[in-house]
């Protein structure tokens, strides 16, 4: 009886350590250390199209071009690696489900068990993907033109390198395709005619106003000899217009309103450092305290309050980047801002919603009189009884991304794009790669 | 009672011996899962340094174009990315006395000025300060490996193009190409002669041959210059580079005769100063012959494989003197681009020559290999790990191998 316990103590121990045995299996050595299969694919793809090759391969049925990719893969791989490329085509349905059909395939041998694969999506070298933005207004049934300053009687400030004309050009190309409408205010007799509602081409109610001029604004002849003795309440009633035409004003760069300018009218005086055809008697500081009252609806007054700081370097918030991702704008993440406005003033004193567009900084203890926290570099500020006004108040010189960015991200007009998984236009490319004879 | 006893000896017996053989096995089994654990490790380092190594471009991201001290190590191209190498930090890399097989160049001799060797054939080679390189140890700090993990990196084209010379008169060369050991058939061959004949006032001149052919069916074809024949008993000077397409993958070739006494080469280029581009173009004193006139021109490198000549501002001619008056002269290329510096020579009324500086590692196809010598730096090691890639540089293909071994044991 002992002896037949023992034999079942036997066949236990050798039974537990062959089941042991069995599952103390370790990795086959191609797949602990055998190159990186993955990579190496995908690596060997992207060489092959570094200069369209594979694109142009795929979407053709030469027997030539096929035959030299398949020498192309041969001589990149080393002799004991087996490949097998496959190629889909990409179609989508009404409903734009996308379903992949084998197109091609081409491979010199089988494959054993370790294998691995990457991919690679290429697109027709015959089609030309588009991009087509929504109009602003569009969604709200609004028809809003853009009016960009290209007055020919100005001259511009702290628009250093540039002229406002030529900056007009370039306001033009970045934003027209968003607009029903683009007008070219080329002189100050047409500004003229547009603040009084005579102009005739556009749309006036709802308008997007750019001023290519910098820190100085231009006035026409009329609007001059008006305010003679205070230029400062031309900014007034620009601020009222844009309240009652429910305009946006956007300024691009500096101090906004700071000169006024019309080179026929001002063509003896200077804005003291040397350009002629500009005024900043009884400006300066009031032009912008004058605009915001006249935005604001509130009684004129001549205000020399300097509502400005300058806080340095200042980086764009996470939805401006993403923003400039969207509408492909991409101006330096960081900027130096010398001209940021007050946001006691602007914001908890005029009520206005700003649409900021840089991370206002921390306060400096250094700079005792000023908390830079309280101070917006960029942003556009939206007066609830109707108008807007963009002030970018970045030092020179201007970058006019910056500016179309504001608009953007306060208009938020979509961007239709056509779709890389659209019938006949993409491919996918794999490329599975195997090891034979061990490692 | 006694057959109890003996029923436990036995048992006993049994229990002891299966539990020996467990141990046994297990011991092994064990130790060679630790084994796998270790080299799975290094394996896994090899894969972290070639994507540290092709997929980032370093710090400064533009390095290998400047003499700043890297901060970050990496090689890939900043201004394309991918699987695209930079042709310009490729050539910081000190790889002489490192990789054993190129030997760092003193110029002028005896004076404690050293460059670092990255040459091909023909005297032809990239030769950068030392100073302005980054060396095997500084690499493998900046990788966080130093001291932990030893490595070897060996670039080389994807494309083996070889090219022979069968007949001077007229000019004939036979290029054949190969990939992985196969014959590359109906390949389109981009080629390029300069050739070396007399110029103005003494100084010889390029005159340079361009055509577009294909390979036959054995992956060869024979190319004839009609004007390039020998003068007199003298064989023509000229350098043929030849860029070959296939597939979507791309190589280079070259090849270069002298009409010299002796093999060396008689004038070095020597790069001086990455961020300017600036050249000198110096008198290999090691050859004896007092004098040779030069004439130097940059040709740039374009996608499609076409070289445009570029002048040199100035020094683009001299005459360049053994050990006195001017052993070299400073000159500048136009450095954003990579392209071929060219300079041929004349050392007297019939003997000619031609060496060319590669402004980009890729322009002229060159092979190197950077990093430590497995041998040489740990006599422990028990498995290497292998790596490998496909990438562009100046848009030649090539074939990235990274080795990785413990020098822990």
């Amino acid at each position: 009886m002992r002896t037949v316990e023992v034999l079942f103590v036997i066949i236990i121990l050798l039974g537990a350590f062959v089941i042991t045995t069995q599952f103390a299996v370790l990795p086959s050595p191609s797949q602990a250390f055998g190159t990186n299969l993955r990579e190496l694919s995908k690596s060997t793809l992207e060489t092959l199209d570094a200069q369209g090759t594979l694109s142009q391969t795929v979407f053709t049925n030469d027997t030539d071009a096929w035959g030299d990719l398949q020498k192309a893969i041969s001589a990149s791989l080393p002799p004991n690696m087996v490949y097998n490329l496959s190629v889909y085509d990409l179609s989508a349905d009404s409903q734009g489900f996308v379903s992949y059909r084998l197109a091609n395939s081409i491979s010199d041998a089988g494959f054993g068990a370790d294998s691995d694969a990457a991919s690679l999506l290429v697109t027709s070298p015959n089609v030309t993907f588009t991009q087509d933005p929504q109009k602003v207004g569009e969604s709200t049934g609004q028809n809003i033109t853009l009016y960009i300053l290209n007055c020919s009687d100005a001259n511009g400030w702290w628009i250093t390198g540039y002229t406002g004309q030529n900056l007009a050009t370039e306001f033009y190309n970045l934003l027209s395709p968003y607009f029903a409408t683009t007008v070219l205010i080329n002189s100050t007799s047409q500004l003229g005619s547009l603040l009084d509602d005579t102009l005739s081409v556009g749309n006036i109610q709802n308008a997007v106003v750019i001023n290519t001029f910098g820190e100085a604004v231009p006035i026409p002849s009329t609007y001059a000899s008006l305010y003679d003795d205070d230029f400062a309440e031309y900014c007034y009633v620009l601020g009222q217009k844009v309240n009652s035409y429910n305009w946006t004003w956007a300024s691009i760069v500096g101090y906004p309103f700071y000169y006024v300018t019309n080179t026929d009218y001002f063509y003896d005086d200077d804005n003291s450092w040397g350009i002629y055809g500009m005024e900043d008697y009884n400006v300066k500081q009031a032009g912008l305290n004058a605009f915001l009252q006249g935005l604001n609806d509130r009684s004129y007054d001549n205000d020399p309050d300097d509502i400005k700081a300058g806080v340095n370097v200042v980086y764009l918030t996470s939805i401006a980047r993403e923003n400039c991702s969207y509408y492909g704008i991409y101006p330096s993440s960081y900027h130096t801002s010398s001209r940021a406005l007050d946001k006691t003033v602007l914001v908890d004193y005029y009520g206005l919603d700003a649409n900021e567009l840089f991370v206002r900084p921390q306060d400096d203890p250094e700079t005792w009189s000023i908390d830079e926290s309280n101070y917006i570099p960029a942003a556009t500020y939206k007066n609830t009884e109707g108008g807007a006004f963009a002030a970018v108040g970045l030092t020179r010189t201007p970058d006019a991304r910056v500016t179309v960015l504001a608009l953007l991200m306060y208009y938020h007009p979509l961007v239709y794009r056509s779709e890389f998984g659209a019938s006949g236009t993409s491919r996918l490319v794999t490329l599975q790669l195997g090891q034979q004879g061990g490692t | 009672m006694a057959g109890a006893t003996i029923d436990h000896m036995i048992s006993l017996t049994i229990l002891i011996a299966a539990l020996l053989v467990a141990m046994t096995t297990y011991n092994g089994m064990f130790a060679t899962a630790v084994d796998y654990d270790r080299n799975r490790q290094v394996a896994n380092k090899a894969v972290d340094i070639m994507n540290t190594i092709c997929l980032s471009p370093g710090n400064p991201v533009n390095w290998g174009e400047t003499n700043a001290s890297v901060l970050g190590f990496g090689l890939q191209d900043p201004e394309v990315g991918g699987y695209v190498l930079s042709p310009y930090s490729i050539m910081r890399l000190q790889v002489s006395n490192s990789s054993g097989h190129d030997q760092i160049v003193e110029y002028p001799p005896g004076s404690g000025v050293f460059y670092n060797n990255m040459s091909g054939k023909f005297g032809h080679g990239i030769f950068t300060p030392v100073g302005d390189c980054v060396d095997y140890t500084n690499v493998a700090e900046l990788l966080g490996i130093n001291g932990t993990y030893g490595f070897r990196l060996d670039l080389m084209p994807t494309l083996d193009v070889r090219i022979e010379q069968l007949d001077t008169n007229p000019l004939k060369l036979a290029v054949e190409v190969y990939g992985s050991g196969l014959p590359m058939s109906g390949a389109t061959l981009n080629f390029h002669l300069f050739h070396v004949s007399d110029g103005e006032g003494g100084s010889p001149a390029i005159t340079t041959y361009s055509d577009v052919t294909q390979t036959g069916p054995s992956g060869a074809v024979d190319i004839v210059f009609s004007d390039v024949t020998k003068i007199g008993n003298n064989d023509p000077s000229y350098t043929f580079t030849v860029y070959v397409s296939i597939g979507g993958i791309n190589g280079v070739g070259y090849y270069t005769h002298n009409d010299l006494l002796g093999d060396s080469q008689y004038i070095i280029p020597l790069i001086n100063n990455f961020d300017d581009g600036t050249v000198l173009i110096a008198h290999n004193w090691i050859v004896d012959p007092p004098a040779v006139q030069y004439n130097a021109t940059f040709y740039i490198l374009t996608s499609d494989f076409q070289l445009i000549p570029v002048p040199l501002d100035y020094n683009s001619t001299g005459l360049l003197n053994f050990g006195q008056g001017k052993p070299y002269y400073i000159t500048e290329i136009p450095d954003s681009e990579v392209g071929l510096l060219v300079i041929s020579y004349r050392k007297s009324a019939v003997e000619m020559g031609n060496v060319i500086l590669p402004w980009g590692v890729g322009t002229l196809g060159i092979s190197t290999s950077f990093g430590g010598g497995i041998n040489s730096e740990s006599s422990t090691y028990r498995f290497v790990a292998t790596e490998l890639r496909q990438v562009t540089i100046s848009g030649i293909s090539y074939q990235v191998k990274v080795l990785t071994w413990s020098l822990r044991g």
